[in-house]
């Protein structure tokens, strides 16, 4: 059982560059914890750049593998993705923007018939009344948000605003 | 539109905080402008009934909102969907209700754009691409990209940057434009069309947007890390769509943002282990 165990952890790593949306990058140097808890074990460190594999979520956390330990990371210290498969695109995004002959104008580069919304486009715009009426029409009050956040039961809480880090 | 030449006024008066912000780089400038003032115009005098923002009496900036997202929506209209419209407004005023300015005429809407967006007016006027609506996976992460723009409406980051750029162009001909008809110099404020929504704020700004995001989601009872699971996916679909290509040039790197996020949040929500995702009750939209 051990073995197979094993093998199939092997395979899990060998396969980790075709599975995008099961890896990530380490943006800053982190410990790896043994639970989702600030107070947990530490079993690893993940240094920024690696590449992990995302297991689950759970709050604020990842559960990450990296080379062959598992453990618990603050979400926040990964990126979702993978380098090499971004690059790529990127690579593809570049080949777009010259073929379209507006690659070096600093315009928006479409691909794949995504069309960006453009600075023109907006720059062009001439102010539509009917639409900002339309939109004011499905404003809601406040008792109106309050009765829909309390259908969910969300409840308030009281939590201060975030002082700026100190770098 | 009398609003409008009382907003200019203000903002040329000197000694006002607004002023003050820019008075190193323009205190030549301002000098040449500091003409006398109407005795009502000035903020010491207002009435403390009128609901002012800095310096701008919050009519004024209400009606600059409205000039911006009526614009805002002629390049990109809203998606014909009312209870999607509906929705957002919802929990958008839930979330705008958690801020310091409850009582703005909050307006949400989902526009019809493939691009990876949301835009802010003042006043309140808040704006949701459908490219980037598709991308959310519950309504905790719809309430975290609210309560960013949420964020910059309460701090008038968009308003500071009109005053900005009214106080710096004040040397090439602001009189003239005074002078001018009424709805062209309310658009005059803004630049053209919609550009002001294509115009960066200061980095610092949108860490703080992001910074207070995450908390007025907590407050309105979501899962604190909305925001931060949609800058996660978008830092990962970047490099790959043209659909983020004004993000990205209006906004620091997501990945940047991601890290400012974690150090500022830090352990600070590890005791709230019940914000809520509320996943079934995203709604749906149509292709």
């Amino acid at each position: 059982m051990k073995w197979i165990r094993a093998s199939v952890m092997a395979l899990g790593l060998l396969s980790i560059a075709a599975v995008a949306q099961e890896s990530g990058v380490v943006l800053k140097d982190d410990v790896l914890r043994a639970e989702p808890f600030a107070d947990a074990k530490t079993i690893g460190n993940i240094a920024k750049g690696a590449q992990v594999g995302i297991l689950k979520k759970t709050g604020g956390w990842y559960q990450v593998r990296a080379g062959k330990t598992q453990g618990w990371v603050r979400m926040l210290s990964i990126r979702r993705g993978e380098a090499t498969k971004a690059d790529v695109g990127k690579e593809a995004g570049d080949l777009a923007a010259l073929s379209s002959g507006r690659g070096g104008t600093g315009q928006i580069v479409s691909t794949t018939g995504i069309r960006g919304l453009s600075e023109e486009e907006l720059k062009g715009a001439k102010f539509n009344e009917a639409q900002l009426r339309k939109a004011q029409s499905f404003a809601v009050s406040q008792a109106d948000g309050q009765d829909f956040a309390a259908k969910a039961k969300l409840k308030v809480r009281k939590f201060d605003y975030l002082p700026e880090p100190a770098n | 539109m009398r609003h409008a030449i009382l907003c200019l006024a203000l903002i040329l008066v000197g000694g006002s905080a607004q002023a003050q912000d820019f008075e190193k780089t323009l205190k030549g400038l301002r000098d040449q402008f500091t003409a006398p003032a109407p005795e009502s115009a000035k903020p010491e005098s207002a009435s403390p009934s009128i609901p002012t923002f800095g310096d701008v009496p919050e009519a004024d900036e209400i009606k600059l909102g409205q000039q911006i997202a009526g614009n805002l929506l002629d390049a990109a209209p809203l998606v014909e969907d009312p209870a999607l419209q509906r929705y957002v407004n919802r929990v958008g005023r839930w979330v705008a209700s958690q801020s310091e300015r409850p009582g703005l005429p909050w307006t949400f809407g989902v526009i019809d754009s493939s691009d990876i967006n949301a835009f802010a007016a003042p006043g309140g006027y808040i704006f949701v691409t459908k490219g980037l609506y598709k991308l959310l996976r519950d309504e905790a992460e719809l309430a975290g990209v609210l309560a960013h723009e949420v964020a910059h409406v309460v701090r008038a980051h968009h308003l500071k940057l009109i005053q900005q750029g009214q106080l710096i162009s004040a040397g090439a001909g602001l009189l003239k434009q005074m002078l001018g008809g009424a709805d062209e110099r309310l658009q005059k404020l803004i630049g053209s069309g919609a550009e002001i929504v294509a115009r960066s704020l200061d980095k610092t700004a949108e860490f703080e947007a992001d910074r207070m995001g995450v908390v007025l989601a907590t407050r309105a009872g979501y899962d604190s890390f909305g925001l931060p699971s949609v800058l996660q996916v978008i830092g990962h679909l970047s490099v790959e769509s043209g659909a983020v290509a004004l993000l990205f040039k209006t906004h620091p790197h997501p990945d940047e943002r991601l890290a400012k996020l974690g150090e500022a949040m830090g352990n600070r929500f590890d005791a709230i282990t019940d914000g809520r995702s509320l996943p079934e009750r995203l709604q749906k939209i149509p292709r």
